[in-house]
C-alpha cells in the first residue's frame, strides 16, 4: 500500500524546522514505526526517531500522530492510509525536542528519580528468607501501575505539566502510586507527604488526557486518585487541593448541593478569600455563583446522605476504595478481608484488568454471552 | 580517557543492571554503558517467566531442576555451571521478590509458579505475561536507589585491551554526537543477542551481537554459537513473541486441518515439549503442507475470556495488534521465529573470558547452561544468577588493582574508522545487506539446516561481506546519529553470522537446535558430544573444539 505521511523535521542545534512530506510504499500489516523504518532507509536516512522493541513493551517509540501521544509501533497505518488521510508526526509534547522525533528524557527521568521509586520494606523479612507472602488480591492495587513502560506519552499530553513544567507529572505519580499502593512499602506516610507538597498530586487539573493515552492502559490520573485518596486517609490534607476537595464532601452531605459561596474561604481560609472579594463579586454579578441565601437544602439531600454513608459503612476508603470502586464497575462481588484488613477486598474472580484497555469497562455483550455459554458448557 | 571507573558494565538489560548493582554493593565504583535507557533494554519483552525451584506449585528441587536443564540441553550444557545455576537461583528470586518485584502470587500468598516446556515440576515464576517487563523495573529501581551512574544511549564500538588486559571501551555518544573513551579496571559485558540476524525473529532492533563481534574482534573465542533457538509461537510476518506462558495455561497448536499434531511428534509432552521439539513438529507440519500461508494456529479459545484476560492479557494485545486476531476468538498464526542465541563470549562460572579484565553475562555469554537448547524461563534466570556472579567477580578483581589507562592511540584509531565511514559519500545503504542476510538466513540456516544450503549461505555472507566496506551512511550530523549506529551493527551482524555457519557446517550431526534431517539426523555424541570454539583469524572464523563438563548427568535419548 501506498502510505503518505508529513513530519516535522527539527534540529535543535540549528534551529531548522521544517514539515515534510513523504510517501512511500509499504507493506499492508505496516506500523507506523515500520513506515518510518522505510522512510530512514530509502529516503532520508537522517530522520531521527528511537526505536527498539517494535512490541509495545520498551516504551521508546513515543511520538504524536496528528498531534496525539502514540506509541509508533501500536499504530497500524493500513485504515489511515485507506482514507487518504495523510496524518502529521511530531515529537511528544511537553519535553525538549532534540532532533526531529527525538526528545530530550531528562526532565521526565529527573521527576521519576524525585519519587524515590523503590521499595522500602516496611516488613519483617521472612525469617526463612523466602518470599513476602501477600495475596493477589492486595497486589493487585498496583496492577495498572505496575504496566507502565516509561514511554512518557502521558507526559507529552498532560495540560498541568504545559503550565507548570515543575508538575510531578502523571507518569512520576502513578510511579509513586506504584510504591504507595505496595502493602510491602513501608514508606507510605513520608511519601504521601512529599508528593503532597507543591508541583504534587494536587496539581493535576484531571483533565484525563493521561489516561485517554497512555498506551498500556496504566490509567494515571486514577493513580493520582488513589495518591489523593491515601492521602487523606493518613489525615495528609493540609494542600488547597486536599481541602477543596474536602468541602465538596462536607458540602454534598450536609445539603445535598455545592456551596460554591463557602468553597473559596474552606479552601483558602478567610483572608486569601477576603483579597479576592472583588473577584466573587463579579461572579455573582454574573451569575456564576448559586446565591446562599436563604440557607435551604437540596431536594434530593436524602439521597446524597445515603450515599455518603454507605460509602462510610463499607469502610470504603484510600486506593482500596478507588480500585474497589473499579472492581465493583466491572461487577465484581465485594468479599471480606482477612481480620484486621483496611477497606473493602476485591474477590478476584472475574477478569477485570487488560492493558490497553480501560479496566473499569465491561465486556462488550457478545463477550460477556460468549463467557457465560462457554461456562455453561 | 573521558571517565573511569572501576567497572564498567556495556549493556543495561537484566544481566547488566543485575552485574553493576552486585559489583556497586561489593563496594566498586561502577557505571553502565547502553545504548538505550535501561528500562528500554530487550529482557524487557520476556513474557512467560523464570525458572527457579522454589518447590511452591509442587514437588520441586535444584537437582531435578538441573536434570531438565541438562536434558534440555541435549548434553552439551556444561553440568557443574547448571549445578550452580540452579542452586543458586531461589536465592536470586527471592531476593527479587525483598526488592520489590511485582509478581504473581498463588491463592497462599507465595510466589505462583507455571509449567512451562520440558520442565518435571511447575517451576516458572511469572508476573502475568509481563515478566521481563517487571524485572527491568525491579532493577532499574535498584539501580536508581544506588545512584549508579548510567551512560545512557553511548554506543560501544571498541574494546580497548592494553597491557594484555580489558582496560575499557571506545563508545559513541549517540545524543549529543563524539567518541568517549571510557576506562574500567574491569569491562563487563551484557549486550545480549543477535536476533536481528533473521527475517522473523522475536528480538528487538537493539539486539545485533554488538558484544560478541566486539569479543571476537578483540580475539576472544564464541561458544556453540551456532546453536540459534527459534521460538514456536511467533507471529506471522514480524516474529512477535507470542510466550510460551501460553501452551503453559492450556493452549493447543494445530494444523490446518485442526489436528491437535503435537500428539505425534511428543506424546507425553505434547504442546509442551521442548522448544527444539515443537519448533521442528511445526515446521514439518508446514513443509508437509499441513499449515496455513507458512504458520500453524496456537489456538486458546477453549481456555475462556476470564482465563486469557488475567494470566495472559499481554498477549492477547499483541495477538490483537500485530496479527488482527481476538484470541478469545480466533487461534493466532504462529511460525518458530529465531529467539535466543544458546552460543556466545565463552566464560568460566564467574563470567571470566579469556582475557583478564573482561567478563560477560547474559546472552551475550555462552557459560553453558543452554547447551544445544535452552528451556523457557531458564534465560531470565540466567541473566540474573551469572549477572550478580560476574558483577561480583569483576568488582572483586577491580578492588584489588589500581591503574586503568585508555592509549591515546586506541581514540585515533576510532576516529580515523569513523572519519573513513562518514566521509564516504557513494556506495550502497546498509538495508539492502540486512535485508539480504535477514531473509538468506531464515532460508538457509533455520529450523532445519542441510549440507548445500549452509554451503551457499556462507558464500552468500561471504559476498555481503565483501560489500559492507562501501556502505554509505547518509547522516552525516553528530545528533542522535542512528544511521551511523545501525550500519556499525550491520558490521556485527555479519560476523556472528560468519561464526554460526562455519560451526554449523561443521557439526555434523542433530542436536537440540542444530537439525540436520537430511544427513545427520542423530546425535552423534562419540564426535560432537563438544563445544564448538570460533575465533576470529585473518579475517575469518577458525573453528576448534572443546569438551563438555560433566558431573552426574550421563547422556541419554531425549524424549517428551
Amino acid at each position: 500500500m501506498q502510505v503518505a505521511l508529513k513530519i516535522w523535521r527539527y534540529s535543535a542545534k540549528t534551529g531548522d524546522k521544517a514539515l515534510r512530506e513523504y510517501e512511500v510504499d509499504a507493506p499492508e500489516e505496516a506500523t507506523l514505526l515500520d513506515v518510518l523504518d522505510i522512510v530512514k532507509d530509502k529516503v532520508d536516512g537522517s530522520l531521527a526517531y528511537r526505536k527498539s522493541c517494535r512490541m509495545m513493551i520498551c516504551g521508546s517509540c513515543g511520538m504524536r500522530l496528528d498531534g496525539a501521544a502514540v506509541l509508533a509501533c501500536k499504530v497500524r497505518m493500513y485504515d489511515i492510509a485507506n482514507s487518504g488521510r495523510v496524518p502529521v508526526i511530531s515529537a511528544m509534547g511537553n519535553l525538549p525536542v532534540v532532533k526531529d522525533l527525538v526528545v530530550d528524557m531528562d526532565p521526565f527521568w529527573a521527576k521519576f528519580k524525585a519519587m524515590k521509586p523503590y521499595l522500602q520494606p516496611g516488613y519483617q523479612q521472612p525469617l526463612d528468607g523466602k518470599e513476602y507472602v501477600i495475596s493477589q488480591e492486595r497486589m493487585n492495587v498496583i496492577h495498572k501501575e505496575s504496566l507502565c513502560i516509561n514511554c512518557g506519552c502521558c507526559v507529552s499530553e498532560c495540560n498541568s505539566m504545559e503550565a507548570d513544567p515543575d508538575f510531578l507529572g502523571p507518569q512520576a505519580l502513578a510511579k509513586g502510586m506504584r510504591f504507595v499502593g505496595d502493602p510491602r512499602d513501608g514508606a507510605a506516610v513520608e511519601r504521601l507527604d512529599a508528593y503532597s507538597s507543591e508541583h504534587g498530586i494536587w496539581d493535576c487539573t484531571r483533565c484525563y488526557f493521561c489516561n485517554e493515552r497512555c498506551p498500556k492502559g496504566v490509567d494515571p490520573r486514577d493513580a493520582i486518585a488513589k495518591l489523593g485518596a491515601e492521602a487523606m486517609r493518613e489525615g495528609i490534607d493540609e494542600d488547597l487541593g486536599a481541602k477543596h476537595a474536602n468541602w465538596f464532601v462536607t458540602s454534598a452531605k450536609t445539603t445535598g448541593w455545592l456551596r460554591e459561596t463557602e468553597l473559596v474561604p474552606k479552601t483558602q481560609g478567610i483572608v486569601s478569600s477576603i483579597k479576592q472579594m472583588k473577584f466573587a463579586m463579579g461572579l455573582v454579578k454574573h451569575g456564576k455563583v448559586p446565591p446562599p441565601f436563604p440557607p435551604h437544602v437540596a431536594e434530593g439531600v436524602k439521597e446524597s446522605r445515603a450515599l455518603y454513608d454507605l460509602v462510610k459503612q463499607q469502610d470504603r476508603q484510600g486506593a482500596l476504595g478507588i480500585v474497589q470502586g473499579e472492581r465493583a464497575l466491572s461487577r465484581i462481588e465485594p468479599a471480606e478481608g482477612p481480620e484486621g484488613s483496611q477497606g473493602g477486598w476485591g474477590s478476584r474472580d472475574q477478569a477485570d484488568v487488560t492493558p490497553g484497555e480501560a479496566p473499569t469497562r465491561k465486556y462488550s455483550d457478545d463477550q460477556t454471552k460468549e463467557a457465560q455459554t462457554k461456562e455453561a458448557q | 580517557m573521558d571517565a573511569k571507573h572501576d567497572v564498567l558494565v556495556i549493556g543495561a538489560g537484566c544481566a547488566g543492571m543485575r552485574a553493576a548493582i552486585e559489583a556497586h554493593d561489593a563496594g566498586a565504583d561502577v557505571a553502565i554503558v547502553s545504548k538505550l535507557h535501561p528500562t528500554r533494554s530487550h529482557s524487557g519483552a520476556a513474557e512467560g517467566g523464570i525458572n527457579a525451584a522454589l518447590g511452591n506449585a509442587g514437588e520441586d528441587n535444584p537437582e531435578i531442576h538441573a536434570f531438565d536443564t541438562v536434558k534440555g540441553s541435549d548434553y552439551l550444557g556444561d553440568q557443574d555451571s547448571i549445578e550452580i545455576f540452579t542452586r543458586e537461583a531461589p536465592g536470586d528470586i527471592y531476593q527479587l521478590e525483598h526488592w520489590g518485584a511485582v509478581f504473581s502470587r498463588a491463592d497462599d500468598g507465595k510466589l505462583a509458579q507455571r509449567p512451562f516446556g520440558a520442565a518435571g515440576s511447575p517451576r516458572t515464576v511469572y508476573a502475568a505475561d509481563i515478566t521481563g517487563h517487571v524485572l527491568i523495573q525491579v532493577l532499574y529501581e535498584q539501580l536508581v536507589k544506588r545512584d549508579i551512574q548510567v551512560y545512557e544511549e553511548y554506543f560501544a564500538w571498541h574494546l580497548v585491551e592494553h597491557e594484555d588486559r580489558c582496560q575499557g571501551v571506545i563508545c559513541w555518544d549517540l545524543l549529543h554526537g563524539g567518541l568517549k573513551a571510557l576506562g574500567g579496571k574491569t569491562v563487563l559485558l551484557a549486550t545480549g543477542g543477535v536476533g536481528r540476524l533473521y527475517r522473523a525473529t522475536t528480538n528487538a532492533y537493539a539486539c545485533t551481537g554488538d558484544g560478541m563481534s566486539m569479543a571476537l574482534r578483540a580475539g576472544l573465542p564464541l561458544k556453540d554459537i551456532e546453536f540459534m533457538q527459534f521460538h514456536p509461537t511467533t507471529m506471522y510476518p514480524s516474529g512477535i513473541l507470542i510466550t510460551e506462558g501460553c501452551r503453559g495455561e492450556g493452549g493447543i497448536l494445530r494444523n490446518s486441518e485442526g489436528e491437535r499434531f503435537m500428539e505425534r511428534y511428543a506424546p507425553t509432552a505434547k504442546d509442551l515439549a521442548s522448544r527444539d521439539v515443537v519448533s521442528r513438529s511445526e515446521q514439518t507440519e508446514i513443509d508437509e503442507g499441513r499449515g496455513i500461508n507458512g504458520s500453524v494456529l496456537l489456538d486458546l479459545t477453549h481456555l475462556g475470556a476470564e482465563r486469557i484476560l488475567t494470566r495472559l492479557p499481554g498477549s492477547r494485545e499483541l495477538a490483537m495488534v500485530y496479527a488482527g486476531v481476538d484470541p478469545i476468538k480466533t487461534p493466532i498464526p504462529v511460525r518458530p521465529g529465531a529467539h535466543y542465541h544458546m552460543g556466545g563470549v565463552e566464560t568460566d562460572t564467574d563470567g571470566l573470558t579469556e582475557m583478564t579484565g573482561l567478563y560477560a553475562a547474559g546472552e551475550v555469554a555462552c557459560v553453558s547452561v543452554h547447551g544445544a537448547n535452552r528451556l523457557g524461563g531458564n534465560s531470565l534466570m540466567e541473566t540474573i544468577t551469572f549477572g550478580r556472579r560476574a558483577g561480583r567477580a569483576a568488582a572483586d578483581w577491580a578492588l584489588s588493582h589500581t591503574t586503568v589507562e585508555v592509549p591515546q592511540a586506541a581514540t585515533r584509531d576510532a576516529e580515523r574508522e569513523l572519519k573513513e565511514l562518514l566521509d564516504r559519500t557513494e556506495g550502497e545503504r546498509p538495508w539492502r545487506i540486512r535485508d539480504e542476510l535477514g531473509q538468506t538466513m531464515l532460508k538457509n540456516f533455520g529450523v532445519f539446516r542441510r549440507e548445500d544450503q549452509m554451503e551457499e549461505q556462507i558464500e552468500i555472507i561471504e559476498g555481503l561481506r565483501e560489500r559492507y566496506p562501501s556502505v554509505v551512511v547518509e547522516d552525516k550530523g553528530d545528533v542522535f546519529n542512528s544511521d551511523l549506529v545501525q550500519a556499525i551493527e550491520l558490521g556485527y551482524l555479519l560476523d556472528v553470522a560468519a561464526c554460526m555457519l562455519q560451526a554449523g557446517l561443521a557439526r555434523k550431526e542433530s542436536r537440540g537446535a542444530h537439525s540436520r534431517p537430511h544427513d545427520f539426523p542423530t546425535r552423534d555424541d562419540e564426535n560432537f558430544m563438544k563445544h564448538s570454539i570460533t575465533r576470529w583469524r585473518d579475517d575469518r572464523p577458525e573453528l576448534s573444539y572443546k569438551d563438555v563438563r560433566f558431573t552426574k548427568y550421563l547422556p541419554e535419548e531425549r524424549k517428551y
